[in-house]
Parts: C-alpha cells; structure tokens; sequence
C-alpha cells in the first residue's frame, strides 16, 4: 500500500468530540474537510475556513433589491407616468418605502439562497465522498473526517487516524 | 390528571440520533399512513373539488354570487385573506423568532408550522386575486408597462399588499428549502427504492454535511430569520393598512397594526396546536413534541389574545372619544345591528374561551385544549369578517346602509380552501419530514451528554 495514488483516507469517528478532537490535532493540513449529520460550532474554524462573506453578499442584495424598487418607482412617477393631483409631490417616499423595504428584503434573502447554494457548490449531485465506502448521511452514520495525504503515506496517515480515535478509517476513491 | 409535571421536558426519554432519523424518515419512507390518513386526505380532497366548483361559478357569475354589493363591496372574499394570512405568521414565529432567541422547543414543531404558514400563504392569495372580480387581470398589479403605459398606483396599500405577500410567500418558501435540504440528504440516505432515491437524491442537491457547507448554511440561515422577523410583522402590517386608508368608519384606525399583527399569531397558534395535537399522537411523536410545546404555544396564545382585546377595547373607546356619530353608530351597530351575534360569538371565542388557557390543567389536557383551539380559530374568523363588513355597512350617510350576507359561495370557497390547506398538509406529512430530523438529532445529543 506504500504507493497509493490515492490521495485522502476518511475516519469515522464515534461522537463530534472525538471529531473536533481530531480535527485540532491535524489542523493546519491543507484539504480537509469534516463530515457530521448537524452543524458542529468551530468545526469549520479548526478546518482551516475563513469567515464567509454571505452576509456581505446578503446585504449587497438587499441594498440593491431596495434601491432597484424605489428606483423603477421614481423612473414611473416622474418619467414614465407623472400624474399632478391638486399639486402633490410625485415622490411621496413615505407611501414608497413600504415597498422599497419588501424589495430589500427579497432581495437579501434571494443573494442569501442562491449565494449559499453556489458557495457550497450545490446542487453538485455526486462527490467522491459519496463512494467512500461506510459513507452515509444517513443517521448513524458518524462523524467524518476527510485529510488529504499530503506528503505522508496512507499508512503513516492511517495509524495517526486510529490513534486520534478514527474507529474506521477508509480511503476516499478518486 | 391527577399528577400534572411541574414543567414538561421539550424531549422526553433519551432517544439518540440513529434512532430520532429512523423514526421520523420511517413516517415518509415506509408509507404506511393510518388508514383514517387516507379517509381524511380524501375528504379534504373532496373540498378541493367544491373550491373548483365554486371558484368556477364565481369568476362565470360574477363577485355578486357572494353577496357584497354597494356599500358592503369587501366580504368574506377579504376577511378569509386577513385570517389565512394570519395563520401563516405562526409558523414564522415559531421557525424565525424562537431560532433567534435560541428557544430550543422550536426543534421539533418549526418544520411543520413553515409548512403550514407556506400553504396558508398559498390559500390567502387566492382571496383578494378572486375578488377582483376579473381575476385574470390580476397580472395588472405587477409593474409591467403595457401599450397604455399604465403603471400600478405605488401610493396604494393594495400594491403595497400585492408586495409583502409575493415577498413573504418567497422568502418562507426558500426558509423552508434551505431547511429541508439536510433532512433530504438523510431520506436520501435510507431511502430503499430507486424512485425514492431520485425523487430525494435531486431535492437534497448532493447534501454531504461538509463542515464548510453547515458554516454557511448557519450563517445563512440565522440571516434569513433575522429577515423574516421585521418581513412578518410588515405583512400583517400592510394588510391592517389595507383597512385603514379607507375612510369607512371602523376602519380608519391607528391601532390597526398593531392588533392586526397580534391577532395574527393569536390565529396562527390556534391553527399549530389544531394540526399538533392531532399530530403528535396519530404519529406517535408525543415524546419529540411534547406537552411542553403544547404549552408554550397556549401561552403566547394568551399573550397575544390579550393584545386582540386590548385592541377591541381600544377600538370601542376611540370610537367614544372621537366624538364621531358615524365611529360611534357604528360601534353600537356592532353591538346590537344585524352582525351582532357574529361579534357576541367572536368575543366569547376569543376573549372568554382564552380565560380558560391560565389554568395549566386545561393546558395540559389535549381534548380540551384542541376544541379551545378550533373555537379560538373561529372566533378569529369572525373577528375579521365583522370587521372588513360592519365598517362599509353602516357608513357615513345612512341613507346608504347595507349589509353583506353569506351566501352558499362564500361557505363553499372558504370551506374549498380549508380542503385544501388540509390536503396539502396531508401530501407534505406524506412525503416530507414533518420534524426537522438534523436539530432534533443535535438537541438529542446534547441531551444525552448533559
């Protein structure tokens, strides 16, 4: 087994615990990634992520969701359709905030959706995690841990994840 | 009821993870629904159909065949909006507000009530498009320059309306996905038969529990409640505005908001426990929804209650105060003219039945508390009729009054939409999670080590 292409070994562990446990020991290592049936808090943080811009992107959304309604209000009042009843200011921004306010909330929450699903690269239907043998997300099915080799050797890398406590540890399939 | 706990648990037992998603994937991946599920489903199928059949006669015959004329030109196409709308606001509550208080009872009831606000939504935008009159001009509210070059009257709480509702039925629909996607990966996962395993493996769009891929879905998440929270109460808002920027006595009040938006969860909590209770046993998930669930939900179900009859109070004294003969003749009408056994009901729904929900026995005791809640659901459906027909009905000039009265057509579009609100409950028990399978099995967990 010393030359093995394959590059990362998945270990299961028994509880997010020994997972995190795990993960701090090997932090640093470039590639890896964990796998748990509900969020862990700091996981991804000892994996080596960098805080999201999401919300950046959620209010990047919302600004131009609010401004884009207001905008195609004030181009209808006073371009396209101006109508003078008994003198009345066109831009009554109060009666048009109301909906500046919904169109900035859909906005932020469409940035938000679709901003989620395209950072995590979703839907991306098949992954080779998927073929790792014992894999499921399906409850029951532990906790994983995915490190890349690296420079070691699948069995160097292999006996570090037994004794971090990986109860099973499998080779990912390229 | 001799031995009553001094505070339900929110999880009883210690069921661990493996155990919690069996139970719950079982419900949708075995599918064998009671056989009463099917009898139920059935029936409000059946209603679905009388919704067709109405619907159809109505948009034929014209809005008349529901009895509003001039000067009671809103009915009950209105009042059924303002209600299913408020039932919606529930299920917001419950999943966007409580997750950000960190209230960990939301776990097992959020997905459910989203469900429940999504399909009211679904039900209360029918209302307002068939009272149109010429529904399929309905497009008409939406700014698209035509060859007249017309362009919806933005000052109007109508087209402010048309906007919170497309926006919150939006928003807590993609709440609701981003939601489901985890526990499609777990149907996925269990899922025995290949049509299963397409049908949940495309929904669940290659869920794998990365760590990097939860980081953001919280991130996200938690953002989308944040949202949501100020989006709830400016949809009750704008409908309660709906009223008020009309002249008609019993309208044109500054408490509106407010009341509308308390009213709603009031209703909304109503239409939870309605659907919970019954739930929780033919499931047997009384262990993962629990009596402590069922409390809390009667609890703000007073809270709110009382707001609702702080705002009918509020309503009788400004009515005094104004001065007004119009305000006042008309809150007497309430009292004693032509609605007033409507307004007696109502109060006596939501006012006197809800004393009842201080005494933890009642509680605590299922049957009663499922009648309280279908009595307080009604009482609420009378609030708001006779409020959208006691302003119109006796206006200003006296010369002028009318009434609206019920006819086969409102029953039978109101009744069609209950069918179907119920029989898309029913698909959705039938075919997703009903309970967040990934926060009950975090909360289980965290039990288990505590």
């Amino acid at each position: 087994m010393t030359a093995d292409p394959r590059p990362a070994l998945m270990a299961a562990f028994p509880d997010e615990h020994a997972l995190c446990a795990a993960a701090r020991a090997l932090a640093g290592r470039p590639g890896m990634d964990a796998f748990t049936p509900y969020p862990v808090e700091g996981l991804a943080e000892t994996l080596g992520m960098r805080r999201t811009r999401l919300p950046l992107a959620m209010l990047a959304g919302g600004m131009a969701g609010a401004v884009f309604v207001y905008a195609l209000i004030l181009y209808s009042v006073t371009i396209a359709y101006p109508i003078n009843v008994g003198g009345r200011g066109l831009n009554a921004w109060p009666a048009y905030l109301m909906l500046a306010f919904e169109g900035g909330i859909l906005g932020a929450a469409l940035a938000g959706g679709f901003g989620l699903f395209r950072a995590n690269g979703l839907p991306q239907l098949h992954d080779p995690v998927f073929a790792t043998p014992g894999f499921t997300f399906a409850r029951g099915g532990g906790f994983w841990l995915l490190v890349p080799l690296g420079g070691d050797t699948a069995d160097a890398l292999r006996a570090r994840l037994t004794d971090l406590g990986g109860e099973r540890v499998e080779e990912v399939p390229q | 009821m001799a031995d009553i706990p001094e505070r339900p648990p929110v999880m009883r037992g210690h069921p661990g993870t493996r155990e919690i998603s069996g139970r719950i994937a079982s419900i949708v991946l075995k599918g064998q629904m009671p056989r009463f599920f099917w009898l139920a489903f059935l029936a409000a199928f059946l209603l679905v159909l009388v919704l067709f059949t109405t619907v159809a006669w109505l948009i034929t015959q014209g809005v008349g065949t529901y009895g509003i004329n001039i000067p009671v030109a809103w009915g009950t196409m209105l009042s059924n909006f303002v209600w299913w709308v408020g039932i919606g606001h529930a299920g917001t509550l419950i999943s966007a507000v409580l997750l950000l208080f960190r209230q960990d009872w939301r776990a097992s009831v959020n997905r459910f009530a989203e469900a429940m606000t999504l399909f009211a939504v679904a039900m209360a935008a029918l209302f307002p498009i068939l009272h149109l009159g010429r529904p399929w001009f309905f497009y008409w509210l939406l700014p698209l320059p035509n060859t007249h070059m017309h362009w919806p009257q933005w000052r109007s709480p109508l087209v402010w309306d048309f906007a919170a509702i497309a926006t919150y039925g939006t928003v807590s629909l993609l709440f609701w996905y981003i939601g489901l996607v985890p526990d499609l990966a777990v149907l996925r996962d269990r899922a025995k038969n290949r049509a299963a395993q397409l049908f949940y493996g495309i929904l669940a769009l290659g869920w794998r529990g990365s760590a990097f891929h939860w980081a953001r879905f919280d991130a996200v998440y938690y953002l989308l409640a944040v949202l949501a929270t100020p989006l709830v109460v400016s949809v009750h808002s704008i409908v309660s505005l709906d009223f008020t920027y009309g002249m008609a006595p019993g309208y044109h009040s500054t408490i509106f908001p407010p009341y509308f938006v308390a009213g709603a969860l009031y209703s909304g909590f109503a239409m939870v426990l309605t659907i919970a209770i019954p739930l929780r046993r033919l499931f047997r998930v009384e262990d993962l929804i629990t009596k402590r669930h069922i409390d809390n939900g009667a609890k703000i179900m007073i809270a709110a209650g009382l707001i609702v009859a702080y705002g009918y109070a509020a309503e009788f004294f400004f009515a005094w105060y104004s001065g007004n003969p119009a305000e006042r003749m008309m809150a007497w009408q309430r009292l004693v003219g032509p609605y007033a056994p409507f307004f007696w009901v109502m109060l006596a729904c939501n006012v006197g039945v809800l004393q009842l929900l201080w005494f933890r026995r009642v509680r605590l005791w299922m049957p009663a508390l499922f009648v309280i809640s279908l009595l307080i659901n009604l009482g609420m459906w009378l609030e708001r009729y006779v409020i959208v027909v006691t302003g119109p009905s006796t206006g200003f000039l006296p010369a002028a009054w009318g009434t609206q009265s019920l006819q086969w057509v409102d029953f039978g579009v109101f009744f069609g939409t209950l069918g179907a609100f119920f029989a898309l409950m029913f698909l959705f028990l039938r075919i997703l999670p009903a309970i967040t399978i990934f926060e009950v099995g975090e909360l289980a967990d965290e039990r288990r080590e505590a």
